[in-house]
């Protein structure tokens, strides 16, 4: 039936020869998110998340490390939004600066381990070779391990610390990478656009880099978005285990685990709202790269199970 | 069948002997601070960290061979060292030398912390571990795949949509953060403690051992089943639209029957190793939840390590992890055939 309607409208002859106008980019966006409401939704908390990055630490209310024994314990007001913990730091205020970390902390793995392995992934999978097998075999000896058991050991080389967990979640970001565009590469290339684009004399270079890497953006991008959830999730576990960012310093992760620590059956909002506020970056990061699939690669629709 | 098992197996020892090597370049040869600072404290004098090194055995060489003259570090690690003119050297009593003398015997060393047998506190600390583990896989796969299974068999129904936002808040929420909860909204709320710490055996108080363990295992399986639930959901929806599933419906088989034994089974090879994974994020999610209720096993054997430096332990540990990994894959990879009769092992 679909397909009858379809020939149809190609055989019924052009009404006009008017070359309809291209809409407006905000128009086109505006048309994009009224289609994938929850794309956009988690699109903005993804830009709200990077603002409060950039400018938690400037428009939060209180000093999040000024101590104040005056306003221990305090409950969410319109004072303290998210209450005090037990010195009296603003907890609004920790969870806007805390923001911060995660943000560096995603850039650099993305920076130092998605990229490069991206990178590394396409032209492993494109060339192939003695490189590309021992790539893949190190990629597989690497997520076969429990990646809190990798980040133990070397923390237990390297001493705890933010440096140590960047480099770890960063090798694995790079694994993963390369792993998820060395399928795509090897696929992209078996394709008639290659062929013909190196019968009119490409060269291998050319080839890949304003053929093939145009033609596999999507992936790389749903990749980024669903990396760096796992990159949020991973300094958040470790922090809370003690073994991330220095102590007392503003972060999901620690303040949670402190805030347990310190009177938290008594207070349960102290937990509530660091824990929150990282499953809901986790979650926009998921999501958003769901509705990326689903959006650039019509062709993987469905294999996620988000969404139809 | 076997011989391919054989196969397999005959590479453990290889893998186990390479992971050994690895944690010793990680651990002896690589670190920046040194060990005798971070055990003695900052205040240790000279003869204080010397006579710990002496006691720990850390002033050997790491490896047997060495390069003498340019070099103290191992040759093939260090590109600094050039190899011209220089003689290899072999040491009997090297580190790494004696600790694969005594492990090959099953002795693994005494903790540097408490100088306690590794391998007794190792079975000591098993149980608790393998429980916590053991609980949260068979609610991961049981909630993996039947869910799964109905979110497919159901598809755009409410059921559905609930199965994939639960399975995205689970990829998304960490389980620290339930783990968590766990401890703090009962207690709030109820007035109810979750038990933690200590760990009785399930034959000697039951509903202890049960309120010590199900509620976490709980968490972490529930948490790690949504990978295997969203796999499963996407594998189903395939395969119930292939022709054999159209025609077991068509000689009036029983729903039960062809989504059990005709599309279940054709979908089994994906899903187990959706499985595997599975296993390997519930033995990592267990660590968390041991850390949280103080629950005595390996995986906070492991991190009260980690943060002392207790060599030996993490030693040991990061070879069993590795058997558990490779042993794992390997039971995953049989369990193709024994589940669908096509596959065949060469």
């Amino acid at each position: 039936m679909a397909a009858m309607i379809e020939r149809e409208r190609r055989l019924a002859p052009m009404e006009s020869w008017e070359i309809p106008r291209p809409k407006p980019w905000y128009q086109k966006l505006a048309r994009l998110a009224a289609d994938n409401p929850v794309g956009a939704v988690s699109f903005a908390i993804v830009v709200l998340f990077v603002a409060v990055g950039v400018f938690g630490a400037s428009i939060a209310p209180y000093n999040p490390k000024e101590l104040d024994a005056s306003s221990q314990y305090l409950g969410p007001s319109g004072v303290h939004f998210f209450g005090t913990d037990k010195f009296g730091h603003d907890v609004f205020s920790r969870v806007l600066t805390g923001a911060q970390i995660d943000l560096k902390f995603g850039l650099v793995v993305m920076l130092v381990g998605f990229i490069p392995g991206v990178m590394l992934g396409v032209v492993s999978g494109y060339a192939r070779g003695w490189a590309d097998y021992v790539i893949q075999r190190s990629a597989e000896a690497w997520t076969a391990f429990p990646a809190l058991f990798l980040l133990l050991t070397f923390v237990s080389a390297f001493g705890p610390g933010l440096k140590t967990v960047e480099i770890v979640v960063a090798i694995s970001a790079l694994f993963s990478g390369s792993r998820l565009l060395r399928a795509v590469a090897l696929i992209e290339k078996q394709k008639e656009y290659v062929t013909s684009a190196r019968s009119t004399g490409a060269t291998e270079t050319r080839l890949l880099l304003r053929h093939v890497v145009p033609n596999i953006m999507p992936f790389i991008l749903v990749g980024f978005s669903s990396v760096f959830a796992v990159a949020v999730l991973l300094e958040a576990t470790l922090s809370f285990l003690g073994l991330g960012v220095a102590p007392g310093t503003p972060s999901w992760g620690a303040d949670l685990s402190f805030n347990a620590d310190n009177q938290g059956t008594k207070y349960p909002f102290l937990v509530l709202f660091p824990g929150l506020a990282i499953s809901l970056v986790v979650l926009a990061f998921n999501l958003l790269g769901d509705t990326l699939r689903d959006i650039l690669d019509p062709r993987l629709r469905g294999s996620t199970g988000t969404r139809k | 069948m076997l011989r391919y098992t054989l196969r397999r197996l005959s590479f453990l020892p290889i893998i186990l002997l390479a992971v050994s090597i690895i944690t010793f370049v990680l651990l002896r040869v690589l670190p920046t601070e040194d060990f005798a600072d971070v055990i003695g404290g900052i205040n240790a004098t000279q003869e204080q960290k010397d006579a710990i090194r002496d006691k720990y055995g850390l002033r050997a060489p790491v490896f047997p061979v060495t390069v003498s003259g340019q070099c103290e570090r191992v040759v093939w690690y260090v590109p600094k060292c050039s190899l011209d003119g220089s003689v290899l050297e072999f040491h009997p009593h090297s580190q790494y030398g004696s600790w694969l003398i005594h492990a090959l015997r099953g002795d693994f060393g005494t903790t540097f912390n408490n100088n306690a047998d590794v391998r007794h506190e190792f079975v000591r600390r098993f149980p608790a571990s393998f429980e916590l583990v053991f609980l949260s896989l068979s609610f991961s796969v049981f909630f993996g795949i039947s869910f799964g299974i109905l979110s497919a068999m159901y598809r755009n129904t409410p059921l559905d949509y609930g199965v994939r936002i639960f399975a995205v808040l689970g990829t998304s929420i960490p389980e620290f953060f339930l783990l968590t909860l766990l401890i703090v909204i009962p207690s709030y709320l109820w007035n109810y403690a979750q038990p933690s710490g200590g760990y009785v055996p399930i034959y000697d108080d039951p509903m202890h051992n049960l309120r010590l363990f199900l509620p976490p295992a709980l968490i972490v399986g529930v948490a790690g089943s949504s990978g295997l639930m969203r796999l499963v959901r996407t594998t189903m929806l395939e395969v119930l639209r292939s022709d054999y599933v159209r025609t077991a419906r068509a000689k009036g088989l029983r729903g039960r029957t062809v989504i059990l034994s005709h599309a279940l089974r054709n979908a089994s090879t994906p899903i187990l190793t959706a499985v595997g994974t599975a296993f390997i994020a519930v033995f990592g999610g267990s660590l968390v939840a041991e850390r949280i209720l103080s629950i005595q096993g390996n995986g906070l054997f492991f991190f009260t390590s980690t943060l002392s430096r207790d060599l030996p332990v993490i030693q040991f540990l990061a070879v069993y992890t590795a058997a558990v990994v490779v042993i794992v894959n390997l039971v995953v990879d049989l369990s193709y055939a024994w589940a669908d009769p096509r596959v065949k092992y060469s």
